[in-house]
């Protein structure tokens, strides 16, 4: 029986003792029973995962900063109250995603400073065309990340449904309420901004354009 | 058969390594089980090429890579020797075209495995002939192989440094997370930050005591081109490593900054240690405490100046108020 568990292919504990399970080295039990992201098998895998985590969690750092940006110019008009309570939904799924990689021990993107500064100057900028600016800043933004996990969805699916199931769970999750967000734009307003067409292109190229530099650097 | 064989080379394994080429075996001539095993070696070294799709455990990844070294240390005390199919643990299921023929059912040793044993060997052989292709013959030869093996390692010395750093670093790992267990079993303290971090990296060189006449000519075949990604792989996962067992879950920008910082003192302190003649190198531990001190100063530096920044800044807010309270700004007419 011992000899079964040693001829697993080298794991890494979700405790992150990286070991080879051959050396005998005792595995440290995690401390938490439930994990959302199963321990990779190999490190073709765990890249696989580690781009994934990263990318999200800097998107949902992403949309805070957004958030903080347009509660910066709009918190104390009418839409303030809305605004904040889409922020501290994001809030939520930042802390999530912050267990998450504290647990995996993965590696944030580099360009948190980067995203931090340029979400907060979109959140404000847009916020500064008006209630309607932000709204549509919003929709652009949800949309954007909305898709982007849809495809996550898609890809962790087409590789092994079971096997993924809690990361399944939690990305669909944060992607309900990222639909919410944006329908709760569309319901506001977004689509009398003037210039909106070119408003939400220019700010879901900018977004496809930071999920693809976060999930490599 | 094959479970006589184990016992048997269990039993020889308890005798000791020195003799190789051993008695129980003793209706089989030397020059015979070294041809055997050159032949072994030769399927081996097909294997890698032929086989498509490599069994998961010898893959090539780096995750395996980065243990090779230790578990070839422990098939190395479990195995006396290389002849029969090596007594390694893992039975993969047998995907390669060569082996099947040859090895009746039993577990072979991959040629990573292999490689690995002879550097672990080699390792005794570099004081004194340095970090080169010789040590790695002779460790070849203790094994009983010829020296003609080490056509194998295509990156010669670089191999063999190499090989000494992941078993480092695996050493490293295992000492830290004994100690995280101990910690959280509650039969130890937690350590502070800054004394958890000296006495990692003080265990961590003291490893380079034994080659330290030889390190510096170590460090300078990590430097090579060809070497440079893999040593900065290796030192990559060790300040991550140290970092992760003192306890840092960060997920912004202290997590590049501490690594940063650790890497820092690791590489100076290893400088450091090199040209150091003091008694069991104190000077280096000195030296390492206060480049640790000085890192944890300027962290509550930061910290300092973040909170009187903000604080100036709230004064300044404040004073703006005043003024538009002063000049009437604020009333609504």
């Amino acid at each position: 029986m011992q000899r079964a568990a040693h001829t697993a292919v080298c794991v890494v504990a979700p405790a992150m003792i990286r070991r080879c399970l051959k050396c005998r080295v005792p595995l440290q039990v995690n401390s938490r029973a439930y994990s959302v992201v199963p321990t990779p098998r190999d490190s073709e895998e765990k890249d696989m995962l580690d781009r994934i985590l990263r990318v999200d969690h800097a998107g949902e750092y992403g949309a805070n900063r957004i958030y903080a940006g347009q509660m910066a110019v709009l918190g104390r008009s009418r839409t303030g109250p809305l605004i904040q309570q889409m922020w501290d939904q994001e809030k939520k799924h930042l802390q999530k995603f912050n267990e998450i990689l504290a647990e995996n021990r993965v590696r944030p993107t580099a360009l948190l400073p980067f995203w931090n500064v340029a979400g907060f100057v979109l959140g404000a900028s847009t916020a500064l065309l008006g209630k309607e600016g932000a709204m549509a800043c919003t929709v652009a933004v949800e949309e954007s990340i909305s898709e982007h996990y849809n495809s996550q969805i898609r890809a962790l699916m087409e590789k092994d449904p079971e096997r993924y199931t809690e990361l399944l769970q939690v990305i669909k999750e944060f992607r309900d309420e990222e639909m919410e967000h944006h329908d709760t734009g569309l319901e506001h307003d977004a689509e009398t901004v003037p210039g909106y067409w070119l408003l939400k292109n220019a700010i879901q190229l900018g977004c496809r354009a930071a999920i693809y530099v976060s999930e490599r650097v | 058969m094959a479970a006589l064989l184990r016992g048997v080379r269990a039993g020889r394994a308890l005798r000791g390594l020195s003799s190789v080429v051993a008695a129980p075996t003793a209706t089989t001539p030397q020059c015979s089980s070294l041809s055997r095993g050159f032949h072994r070696a030769a399927p081996r070294l097909q294997d890698d090429f032929k086989s498509d799709k490599p069994p998961p455990s010898s893959s090539s990844t780096t995750f395996h890579e980065h243990y090779q070294a230790h578990s070839a240390e422990q098939d190395n005390t479990a195995t006396a020797s290389h002849e029969g199919a090596a007594a390694e643990q893992a039975s993969r299921p047998n995907t390669s075209y060569q082996d099947q023929s040859g090895e009746q059912g039993e577990e072979y040793e991959t040629e990573e495995q292999l490689q690995a044993r002879i550097l672990t060997a080699a390792l005794e052989f570099v004081p004194l002939h340095g970090w080169s292709m010789e040590a790695i013959a002779s460790g070849a030869e203790t094994l009983g192989l010829s020296s003609a093996s080490t056509g194998m390692f295509n990156n010669g010395a670089g191999d063999l440094v190499l090989h000494f750093i992941t078993q480092c670093n695996s050493q490293l790992t295992e000492i830290l997370a004994e100690q995280h267990k101990q910690v959280q079993l509650g039969q130890a303290e937690p350590k502070a930050t800054a004394d958890f971090l000296r006495d990692a990296v003080e265990t961590r060189l003291r490893m380079y005591i034994p080659y330290i006449e030889s390190w510096p000519q170590a460090m300078s075949i990590l430097l090579l081109p060809h070497n440079i990604p893999d040593s900065l792989k290796h030192l990559s996962t060790l300040v991550d490593d140290i970092w992760y067992y003192a306890g840092d879950r960060s997920t912004d920008m202290n997590w590049y900054t501490k690594r940063a910082a650790l890497t820092g003192i690791y590489n100076t302190t290893e400088l450091v240690m090199l040209q150091d003649s003091s008694p069991d190198f104190e000077d280096t531990w000195n030296f390492l405490d206060n480049r640790i001190q000085d890192v944890v100063n300027m962290a509550s530096t930061a910290k300092q100046v973040q909170s009187t920044g903000e604080a100036v800044v709230q004064g300044l807010m404040g004073a703006a108020f005043t003024l538009k309270n002063l000049t009437g700004l604020n009333q609504r007419r």
